[in-house]
């Protein structure tokens, strides 16, 4: 009976099925898929800028590798990650059997695999090469995979709008008894700021991407300056979206954090209220910075200043949140599990992202560092040292739920090892590339910055070695590793009160709720489980 | 131990900004000074390096100090203390914050106002992108060059407009940075204080060629900039100067002119071949075509759409007619 259950479990995750759990594993796993593909992507990169000469890859070559790489790390891992972590969490942390729309949701990602086969084919159709940004009129005069990739882009979107009406209709409609707002886990807070975000955004990049699609195989004319068009038009609406799909791909990542040191300082979290809101003081903040990509456009002068400001408010919600971790953490009793490693790396490296964005928002220090290797050191300080640990110290927090398995908690330590030292060692030396001229997106450049580049290259071969322990880690442990209590880390969401892997339908019985999430130490909080020894701890 | 907290404190804080005020002051993470703009430029990136300094190494000890601090002790089942919070903490970390925020705002806004103020009688000098190569113009000569020659001193305004995509125009030992955005003419001001040579970038991606689009600026004394000026003007004609000036060498290899790109045919090898491309063309028209119309006809193994097609506007007939002569009298 087992090994037939077992069977049956396993052809689920390769078919139709409208169990939110189900679904969450299919984006979790598709998109760690097409993080390995985008990192090979990235290998090449810096492989070719291992050398000051273009010895690798042609210039045409290595805009297509280039271009592919960033799409695909966004539009297919980072987002579609986080709505993984979203689709299996939400329903079980609201103590809800199933999210709101289940067949929506299973469409939502199965529109993910052929988009993702799209972008694929792109490159074999002469790939996109015009950088993620795919700014206009470059765009409209590259190669035919060119719209191919904004279909694909386009396809994502509509997937992420999709799962944006799912998660708010679930968390607003079907929480458990008792389960008020303010006794929200604070992910689901970030999931809630986000799909604010997706919902109000993205429309907006799917026009432009329309319209660029149109003025390549219609011949419409909405960017050709010639024929009354405008280019600077098409960086409004994409900054419009791309710049808040940064907090879109950094809100669910503080979210998972918020509910990792919680449990492994056995504290309540600190300034649960000023978390959650600002969360949210972010999301609205968000819609109102995108022309600060936009300073050396030549936009009209006097615009640039509100940019600036909006743009250096949002540090102080984030430096709320930053300083709300570290009082949590403080007279804790810390455990420092693989995933606690992980939330630790991601606010120190996320704290550098965060200190260069002031830098970027400063217009006359952004004159000069703007589009230059300054960029692509924040950029990946924020979304590798940020989102990319944040996802990690997920994986290895919910595994045990997911699977029913523990990790083996040794490699876990040694992939993070890996991976904190090839951030840095990666990214570090970027910033001074950038600083002293080095502009983002060439397959050559100047002899004097080889060192810098040199560090980086032998940094990303860290990173791209530091998955291999983890790939090991998870098949192995997945298969054969030691059975996982239902609560092996004594946490106090709900989502650990029914069995791992939880049932069909999630819980026996609707739990009613009458605390908040993280009530540790509190002569009120409901017993620990009477808890198998943890594995790990 | 109040008093204790309060000295600890006091240590710590003075440990901070001394450490800010070092990295600031002593860090060299910046190109030359070459330009008025620079100077301004750099004096807010330090007080940004500095507050930034203080801000990380808060943080990072904290959160070092925390790991070695409060780790569980073996044995130790218990929690932590039930804290939920604190509202006047979250109100300084909240406060304070947005107060930097407002006085690095401020001076930002105030630097910026500095430097786009033009100074007194500007030269204007044309700046023009195109794939893969930066053209000067300057308008009182009729000159255009790919090398960018300024005198010392001498306030500027680059006025930056494209022929094809979008580039940007960055000199980095001055700190300006504008795009070249086809329909569009942008102005830059500065003033070079630098004598010397530094490097001209293209900042934003344009195409196959986008890292060698690359060019200099000479920075150097009034009297220099005149012999240089007048030097240039009489060289105007010579189809050697054209093939260097329309930025031909960025895409093309021609051993005379010692450029050494790939992204288009080599030219070197063009007068073997020229006379037999297409019937009926002689090799003198089959190369002004190419200059002209340059799809007509696609070297073997090289994509089309890349050449500009705007040379029509920008040389006389004349001219063409003695570049193509030129490009199959090579040795």
């Amino acid at each position: 009976m087992t090994t037939a259950s077992a069977s049956v479990s396993w052809r689920r995750y390769f078919w139709w099925n409208t169990d939110h759990k189900v679904i969450g594993v299919q984006y979790i796993v598709t998109s760690f898929l097409f993080f390995i593909l985008g990192g090979a992507l990235a290998m090449l990169v810096r492989s070719e800028l291992a050398t000051p000469a273009t010895d690798l890859l042609d210039g045409s070559t290595f805009n297509q590798v280039m271009t592919n790489h960033g799409t695909l790390m966004i539009f297919l891992w980072i987002l579609p990650v986080l709505a993984g972590f979203g689709n299996y969490l939400i329903p079980l942390m609201i103590g809800a059997r199933d999210m709101a729309f289940p067949r929506l949701n299973a469409l939502s990602y199965w529109i993910i695999p052929p988009a993702g086969l799209l972008m694929i084919a792109s490159f074999f159709a002469g790939g996109a090469e015009a950088g993620w940004t795919a700014y206009v009129p470059l765009s409209i005069g590259g190669p035919p995979g060119q719209t191919l990739w904004a279909l694909s882009v386009m396809l994502l979107g509509i997937s992420g709008i999709f799962g944006a009406i799912n998660f708010l209709t679930t968390v607003i409609m079907m929480r458990a008894p008792g389960l008020t707002f303010w006794r929200l886990p604070l992910f689901v807070w970030g999931m809630i700021a986000t799909s604010l975000l997706i919902l109000t955004a993205t429309p907006v990049l799917t026009s432009g991407l329309i319209m660029v699609a149109l003025d390549r195989v219609v011949g419409t004319h909405f960017f050709t300056v010639t024929s009354g068009g405008d280019p600077v038009l098409w960086q409004n609406l994409f900054w419009f979206y791309s710049h808040p799909a940064v907090y879109i791909m950094i809100l669910p990542a503080m979210g998972i954090i918020s509910e990792i040191f919680p449990v492994f300082a056995r504290k309540p979290i600190f300034g649960y209220r000023m978390i959650a809101m600002s969360s949210m003081a972010i999301a609205v903040l968000g819609l109102t910075v995108w022309a600060h990509h936009m300073f050396t456009s030549g936009m009209d002068p006097r615009l640039r200043v509100p940019y600036m400001v909006s743009s250096m408010v949002i540090a102080v919600p984030t430096g709320i949140k930053i300083f709300s971790w570290l009082a949590t953490i403080w007279y804790g009793k810390l455990r420092f599990t693989t995933s606690m490693l992980f939330a630790l790396g991601f606010i120190s490296m996320f704290l550098i992202g965060g200190l260069t964005g002031i830098f970027l928002a400063a217009i006359p220090v952004d004159l000069h560092v703007h589009d230059t290797y300054f960029v692509v050191a924040h950029l990946h300080f924020v979304l590798f040292g940020g989102s990319v640990s944040a996802v990690y110290a997920g994986l290895y927090y919910w595994f045990p739920k997911i699977t029913g398995r523990m990790l083996d908690e040794k490699i876990g330590r040694t992939h993070f090892a890996l991976n904190f030292i090839g951030t840095n060692l990666a990214y570090l030396p970027m910033f001074i590339a950038g600083l002293m001229g080095m502009p983002r997106r060439v397959a050559a450049y100047d002899p004097s910055f080889t060192s810098y580049n040199q560090w980086a290259t032998l940094g990303a071969l860290i990173l791209a070695f530091s998955t291999m322990p983890f790939l090991y880690n998870t098949i192995v442990s997945w298969a054969r590793g030691p059975k996982a209590a239902a609560n092996p880390w004594q946490a106090q969401t709900l989502e650990w009160r029914t069995s791992s892997p939880p049932p069909l339908e999630n819980f026996s019985e609707i739990p009613i709720v009458t605390g908040g999430p993280y009530d540790y130490g509190e002569p009120s909080a409901p017993a620990a489980e009477p808890a198998a020894a943890p594995a790990a701890g | 131990m109040r008093e204790r907290t309060l000295f600890f404190s006091a240590i710590v804080g003075i440990v901070l900004i001394g450490a800010g005020f070092a990295v600031a002051t002593q860090a060299n993470l910046m190109p030359p000074e070459a330009s008025t703009r620079a100077v301004a430029v750099d004096q807010l990136f330090r007080i940004l390096l500095g507050i930034s300094t203080v801000i990380f190494l808060l943080v990072e000890g904290a959160l070092v100090f925390a790991v070695i601090r409060f780790r569980r002790q073996a044995g130790d089942d218990r929690p932590g203390p039930a804290v939920h919070g604190n509202t006047s903490l979250e109100i300084l970390w909240t406060l304070i914050p947005a107060a930097i925020v407002v006085v690095i705002g401020l001076y930002s806004f105030q630097v910026l106002a500095a430097i786009e103020v033009p100074g007194l009688g500007p030269r204007v000098i044309e700046v023009v992108g195109r794939q893969f190569s930066w053209q000067f113009r300057y308008p009182e000569t009729d000159l255009a060059t790919t090398e960018l020659h300024l005198p010392v001193g001498q306030p500027v305004v680059f006025q930056i407009s494209s022929e094809d995509v979008i580039h940007s125009f960055w000199v980095p030992a001055f700190r300006a940075k504008l795009d070249a955005t086809p329909g569009q003419i942008s102005e830059l001001v500065m003033t070079p204080i630098e004598i010397g040579r530094f490097p001209i970038r293209c900042a934003e991606l344009c195409g196959a060629g986008h890292a060698v689009m690359t060019s200099e600026v000479v920075v150097e004394s009034p009297e220099d900039f005149a012999a240089w000026l007048a030097e240039q003007q009489a060289m105007a004609n010579d189809p050697a100067q054209i093939f260097l000036t329309m930025g031909c060498g960025a895409c093309h290899t021609l051993a005379s002119a010692g450029t050494t790109a790939t992204i288009g045919p080599p030219l070197d090898e063009m007068a073997a071949v020229a006379a037999t491309r297409l019937p009926g063309l002689t090799a003198q028209d089959y190369v002004v075509q190419s200059i002209l119309a340059p799809d007509d006809f696609i070297a073997p193994g090289f994509p089309p759409g890349l050449m500009p097609k705007t040379f029509s506007q920008r040389l006389t007939p004349d001219q063409i007619e003695r570049l193509a002569a030129f490009l199959l009298d090579q040795p």
